[in-house]
């Protein structure tokens, strides 16, 4: 008895000394702010908040100030961001970007690079979270795969896109330490149709709001596999213009999609639900922000003009002339998409400069640009293409479409035009024009326009003057090329149409000269060389 | 009670057993030692060894001549032993001249000990507890009250400028509410911050927990041997800051003091005057005279005031004393609307029980703090200086109808006077720390010491922009406001056991200690715009509509971390000869949960040699001291975040799903489970001197600190990793030094003494490597530090084989008669701006902002 309550004794003083023991040794381990994951049990009401991230990526990747948006735009000679009164200098990036002297350390192919890379491996995540039953799908798991599976092509289409030769990574759980291997700009192309074509079956056919802004239905997938074909002889050198066109009529033959009878419809501060958007980046000036274009294309003055809650930052991305110059001046679009001539406050009093000698001066945006390196607050017209609403904030509740109904028809009238079908092509060309013209006959386009070269006066520009002129004459299909820069202009799509037309790196414009056919592939950014050694550099960088 | 020593007779010890000591005329040592061979019993002695000063000494060897039976003082200079009647004590203390003293049947025995040279007397603090200088053999600094830099002094900081060979002690903002720098023996860790541990009575704190007038003395742990106690906190050095302190029998006494000041600005930017303005418009500039003339760094400045005072009471007796301390600073800045006033109390009460052998310390500490800001939950805004340096010196500050002049459509232009006066805030702060702490000394040499602290500090601020402020005449605000609060409770309790004992000429120490930290911080901001009126400013945030329409942000957050540790330490010294330390400190971090190794060990070994006390020296009489010492120790530096080693989750942004914006979860950063502690190894040879009695001493130290497994953020790849950088362990950094300090005595007479003292210290710095086995750059360095707008571009590479702080870019020399510029390439060619072809490959080193010596 004696010794059992001895031993009792001996073990409380034991346990309590322990217990002591472990108090004085515990480490606090309660998170306040953050989930830590290995503490965590995701329920089925999580999904969506779990998937979220892999599509959120695409807002950054396109349009953050060094998005993609900013090199498929302003390294083309549809727009410039040039030296300003008041800046715009910064590294020396922008001027980089239109003469195409950028470098494997400047911050638009760092960006692009990391922000696909960051989709595809929140993708994989997912995709291992889902598969392995760590997240719970109780209902249409097969579909939320196939959907992810789209979502990662989506990513790995603008690594092809810019970057080509990029390793394909399609798994979560890599040993530490894991190195990803090159892939070449084929087998990247190659892999992209295989899991696009894979997951189509499982895809809804629905298009509305369950659908909208996401890779979930068939017609999203055909869109992007559309896009794959178009570009299929850039990517691989294997022309794959008969498959575009079978995407193109599966989105065409679903019904889903229709013109808007007014292209700037489409880029409406509300334009969700747009029969025209087929996939769209959804932005939000309060829960989906960094969509600023109206921030960097106007001057500080135009606050006025639309009661705006932010001073603009003066001219960051403006037309260069020689593109404006192409417009029939007929064109709607011309007056649509461009923001030009006298600006106003909203209650219509004029608004003056501020700088030098347009100090006091009406505030007249004109077509003129001196070069890159000089510009004065009046150079050139500034993007008007996406709605600014009075009161606008800092960012813009414009949803950004990438995939649109009449891209589908001009891919498939670039294809047939390709295949020599050029009258059933000039009939599609005219179905896009049509709503842009007063009249019929302004807006026809036959078959025999397709085949003319452009109009694009090409040919280095100072003080506004062109010399020598290299015209745009003798580009093949150049008249198509001016009708995808008509109708898609700040829509993020000229320099791959430029390259795919074969102008990109051959003509001069502004303060533009060719600078080498090898800048058609942006090079791997350095940090990403300094981190894997497996990579090699793009050839010519 | 002085007693003449150290010649006594017998009567001396039969007055003596009666308890009374009475002085005697000295007669001859042969009757005493007649009279011992009569009393042969051993008996107990006591007494108290004291210095000059009437300060007991802790630390002094007693021991029975001819024998090894001894002991050594506490640490108010009390020691108890037994010796035959007859026995010589000899009392000896570095520093100090030895005495013997013959028992002559006294058991009370007291003695004052004279110093020798002055500097190896005193007493260092070092961690969790004091050696004396003498014994140290680790690279301590330590200041007195009375070298002290005297004048206006911001903080605890500025009281040590340039009396520590290797640390560097540096104001970088004239804004009154800004600490001094503190960097000690160079950069040795490239995420974390370089300030030093600051402990005040053994409590962290900051460099202004206390006013600098209520300040005693500062000890800095300089190396690792003698940091590496404090572990994971130890990497940047420790200053121990000990307060004035109550001390015996102390006459009630009131001290006062005070003193007013003001400052100017030493050395301005040139900038154009109007005059020189309108020089270059009449030679063709292309910009606008509007007819003015304005100073405009000028117009924000003021003269400023600042006075500073400090009342001291104390008393009390051996038994229980108190020091009670009121400071007041109210310091204003040389811009505008800058300022700072603070009024620390602390009361600090000790009292001892049971024959001295329980003591108890109670301390109270509160801080008010008060401070204009005009910017959003900082003090002065920088941005308004940087106005003032933009804007046109012929711009009017004011237009005719009295309001500030605008040129608001300019991108980025604001008048800066604009700024200061449509703008109000204030931040208020409270520190309080109660602590206290109980020793208890079961048995002679055995001390146990518990100590507690809890330190709350609680700030709330608050700021509001008017509706004449930019914010709403160009940004269309309406009126703007913010409120926040932050609250840091830091809690500590420190077990430790000391235990010191001498067997004859052997004298060691040993110390065992936990430590436990707990620090729990909470945020909360919110701001609001859109004001019905400017009337409230921030006070009535809830009125505005900028909340209610979604716009405006609000913010919260709670962070706790703590740090347990474990600790032990021996000293040992041989014949006052041979002297040696060692310590390890074994602790964990909760920044590293989840991580597979929380707990670290940091250990530490240091020797020293008394070469003075060796025979072949014993002629040189002129050498008070010669000591050579031979340390090394270990340090560590936890990341500055919890919960790097594992995978979390954050709610970041939003995905529209079915028309409806759905909170996205998503991961905040790489997890990396092999994160550990960053160390820093830390080895030091030194020498310490002193000769002719102490007019000429000085130290000289040589050290080599080198840092493992730095911590920074760095590149990973991208794929397979989702973000780019990891919080990981790669790397080494190396840092080496000599540092030298030589005090002189140029004037000692009875009444007066002249102090002089003179340091100089180097410091090289190295990038040793930048890999680590998991990822290994492809290229040896990487770029940082950013110029910010309008320039928007890296400042510096840190780079493999060469040092911080290089900075790095396109290099300009000279500018053509045009204005352009002309710059230096690589190989030293001269091109103009049109020829330069500003590519990345021609940037260079362009120099380095780190000093290679520093002196004082």
């Amino acid at each position: 008895m004696n010794t059992i309550a001895k031993s009792l004794r001996v073990s409380v003083l034991a346990a309590t000394a322990l217990g002591l023991f472990n108090a004085c040794t515990k480490l606090d381990d309660e998170s306040y702010n953050q989930i830590v994951t290995s503490q965590f049990t995701p329920t089925s009401q999580d999904v969506l908040a779990l998937i979220g991230p892999a599509y959120s990526t695409w807002r950054p990747l396109y349009l953050e100030f060094n998005g993609v948006y900013r090199i498929n735009e302003t390294s083309t000679d549809e727009t410039v961001t040039p030296a300003r009164p008041n800046g715009w200098v910064d590294d020396g990036s922008f001027r980089r970007l239109h003469e195409h002297k950028w470098t494997a350390l400047d911050a638009t192919p760092r960006d692009a690079w990391n922000q696909s890379f960051a989709g595809i491996t929140n993708c994989n995540r997912v995709l291992f979270q889902v598969e392995s039953g760590q997240v719970p799908v109780p209902t249409g798991k097969e579909q939320l795969i196939a959907e992810l599976r789209v979502l990662r092509a989506s990513y790995y289409y603008m690594l092809c896109d810019l970057f080509g030769n990029v390793p394909i990574v399609d798994r979560f759980d890599v040993p530490a330490g894991f190195l990803p291997e090159q892939n070449t700009r084929k087998q990247v192309y190659d892999f992209i149709i295989k899991e696009v074509t894979e997951a189509l079956p499982l895809l809804s056919d629905a298009a509305d709001a369950t659908t909208y802004g996401r890779f979930s239905n068939k017609w999203t997938a055909q869109a992007l596999l559309a896009k794959m074909y178009l570009n299929a002889q850039v990517y691989t050198g294997q022309a794959e213009w008969v498959k575009c066109i079978a995407a193109c009529d599966a989105v065409i033959n679903s019904g889903k999609y229709a013109l808007e009878p007014i292209q700037a419809n489409v880029f409406k501060t509300q334009n969700e639900g747009s029969k025209e958007i087929i996939f769209a980046i959804p932005f939000d000036e309060v829960y989906a922000t960094g969509f600023r274009v109206h921030m960097q294309t106007l001057q500080p003055q135009n606050q006025a003009t639309y009661n705006a809650q932010a001073s603009m930052w003066g001219g960051g991305i403006c037309a260069i002339p020689q593109f404006i110059n192409t417009y029939d001046p007929d064109d709607t679009r011309l007056r649509q998409n461009w923001i030009q001539g006298q600006q106003f406050s909203s209650s219509g009093v004029p608004l003056v400069g501020v700088f030098g000698a347009f100090t006091g001066k009406p505030l007249i945006f004109t077509n003129t640009l001196p070069g890159i390196d000089n510009s004065a607050e009046v150079d050139g017209f500034r993007v008007g293409k996406f709605e600014i609403k009075q009161g606008v904030r800092v960012d813009l509740s414009n949803d950004f479409p990438l995939f649109r109904y009449a891209d589908i028809l001009m891919m498939k009238a670039e294809s047939l035009l390709r295949l020599s079908q050029t009258t059933q092509a000039a009939d599609l060309v005219t179905q896009v024009r049509r709503r842009n013209f007063a009249t019929a006959a302004k807006a026809t386009v036959t078959a025999a326009d397709l085949l003319r070269g452009s109009v694009y006066q090409y040919g280095p520009a100072r003080n506004n003057v062109v010399s020598p002129v290299e015209g745009g004459a003798d580009i093949q299909y150049g008249r198509f090329l001016d009708e995808l820069g008509w109708e898609f202009t700040a829509e993020g799509h000229r320099r791959q149409d430029m390259i795919r037309f074969g102008v990109y790196t051959k003509k001069s414009w502004l303060s533009h000269v060719p600078n080498g056919d090898y800048r058609t592939l942006m090079p791997i950014p350095q940090n990403v060389l300094n981190t894997n050694a497996k990579l090699k550099q793009n050839p010519g960088y | 009670m002085k007693i003449p020593l150290p010649h006594t007779n017998n009567l001396v010890l039969l007055a003596s057993l009666c308890g009374v000591a009475v002085t005697m005329p000295q007669k001859n040592l042969a009757a005493t030692r007649i009279s011992t061979s009569i009393f042969q019993a051993d008996g107990p002695i006591k007494g108290r060894v004291i210095d000059n000063t009437g300060a007991g000494l802790p630390g002094v060897n007693v021991v029975v001549k001819g024998t090894t039976t001894g002991a050594q003082t506490d640490a108010d200079g009390n020691y108890s032993l037994t010796a035959p009647d007859n026995a010589v004590l000899v009392f000896s203390f570095v520093g100090s001249t030895a005495q013997e003293v013959a028992v002559g049947g006294r058991s009370v025995i007291n003695v004052t000990l004279q110093p020798d040279s002055k500097a190896l007397g005193d007493v260092v603090v070092v961690g969790y507890g004091t050696q004396r200088r003498a014994d140290l053999t680790s690279s301590v600094a330590s200041v007195k009250e009375e070298s002290f830099i005297k004048g206006a002094t911001k903080d605890a900081g500025q009281l040590l400028q340039g009396k520590v060979a290797g640390l560097t002690v540096s104001t970088p903002s004239g804004d009154p509410t800004a600490n001094s720098q503190i960097l000690l023996r160079g950069t040795a860790t490239l995420n974390s911050s370089t300030q030093p541990l600051v402990l005040i009575d053994g409590i962290p704190g900051t460099l202004n927990t206390v006013a600098p007038e209520d300040i005693e003395s500062i000890d800095v742990l300089k190396d690792g041997s003698a940091a590496a106690i404090y572990g994971t906190r130890g990497t940047n050095g420790v200053i121990l800051i000990t307060t004035r302190r109550p001390k015996g029998n102390i006459e009630p006494t009131i001290e006062y003091s005070g003193y007013v000041s003001t400052q100017r600005i030493a050395r301005r930017p040139e900038m154009l005057s109007a005059s020189e303005y309108r020089q270059q418009l009449a030679g063709g500039v292309a910009f606008t005279d509007q007819g003015s003339s304005t100073d405009w760094i000028k117009e924000i400045s003021q003269d400023p005031l600042i006075h500073v005072h400090n009342l001291t009471f104390k008393g009390g007796n051996g038994q229980t004393n108190y020091l009670l301390n009121g400071n007041y600073r109210y310091l204003e800045g040389i811009f505008k609307k800058s300022d700072n006033r603070t009024f620390t109390g602390r009361a600090d009460i000790n009292h001892a029980m049971y024959d001295g052998r329980v003591k108890i310390n109670l301390g109270i500490l509160n801080t008010n703090n008060r401070f204009t800001t005009t910017a959003d939950g900082g003090s002065f805004n920088g941005y308004t200086y940087r106005q003032a340096v933009i804007r046109n010196p012929t711009a009017p500050v004011y237009n005719a109808d009295g309001t500030y002049a605008q040129q608001l459509s300019l991108f980025n232009y604001e008048n800066p006077l604009s700024r200061l006066y449509n703008s109000d805030g204030e931040n208020t702060f409270q520190n309080t720390r109660l602590n206290g702490s109980i020793v208890w000394e079961p048995i002679d040499n055995l001390q146990l010491k518990a100590l507690a602290s809890n330190t709350r500090y609680n700030q709330i601020r608050g700021y509001s922009e008017n509706k004449q402020h930019p914010s709403t005449l160009r940004d269309g605000l309406n009126g703007f406001a913010s409120r926040g609060t932050t609250q840091i409770i830091d809690k500590l309790a420190e077990l430790t056991a000391s235990y010191n004992r001498s067997f004859g000429e052997h004298r060691f120490s040993a110390l065992g200690g936990y430590s436990y930290q707990q620090n729990t911080a909470e945020n909360y901001f919110m701001q609001n715009w859109d004001f019905p009126t400017d009337l409230f400013t921030y006070n009535n945030i809830g009125i505005g509509n900028a909340l209610r329409l979604g716009r405006a942000p609000i913010y919260s957050d709670k962070t706790r971390w703590n740090l347990v540790g474990f600790f032990g330490r021996v000293t040992y010294n041989y014949k006052e000869k041979y002297l040696l330390l060692a310590s390890v400190r074994r602790e964990a971090s909760s920044r590293f949960l989840g991580a597979k190794q929380p707990w670290g060990t940091f250990p530490a070994v240091s020797v020293g040699w008394r070469i003075n006390q060796e025979n072949f020296l014993q002629g040189a009489t002129f050498l008070d001291d010669l000591k050579l010492r031979v340390g090394y120790g270990v340090t560590g530096t936890a990341p500055d975040a919890s919960f790097l080693g594992v995978a979390r989750l954050g709610y970041t942004g939003y995905f529209l799903s079915n028309g409806t914006w759905v909170q996205t979860l998503s991961p905040v950063s790489n997890p990396n489970p092999s994160l550990r502690w960053e160390e820093k190894q830390e080895s030091n040879v030194g020498i310490d001197y002193s000769v002719f009695k102490g007019r000429i001493s000085g130290t000289v130290d040589y050290y080599l600190r080198r840092t493992n497994g730095l911590l920074y953020d760095y590149q990973v790849p991208s794929p397979p990793n989702l973000f780019t950088t990891t919080t990981a362990n790669v790397g080494a950094m190396e840092n080496k030094g000599i540092e030298v300090l030589v005090n002189v005595v140029p004037v000692q007479t009875k009444n007066f003494v002249w102090n002089s003292s003179f340091n100089f210290s180097t410091n090289q710095n190295k990038l040793v490597s930048l890999t680590n086995d998991l990822y290994t750059l492809t290229n040896n360095f990487f770029n940082t530090g950013y110029t910010g707008e309008p320039i928007q571009t890296y400042t510096h590479r840190i780079e493999v084989g060469k040092r911080l702080g290089d900075f790095y870019g396109y290099k300009v020399v000279d500018v053509t008669d045009d204005g352009q510029w002309i710059y230096e390439t690589k190989t030293g060619e001269r091109l103009p701006y049109s020829q330069f072809s500003h590519s990345e490959d021609d940037k260079q080193v362009l120099g380095n902002g780190l000093p290679k010596y520093y002196a004082g």
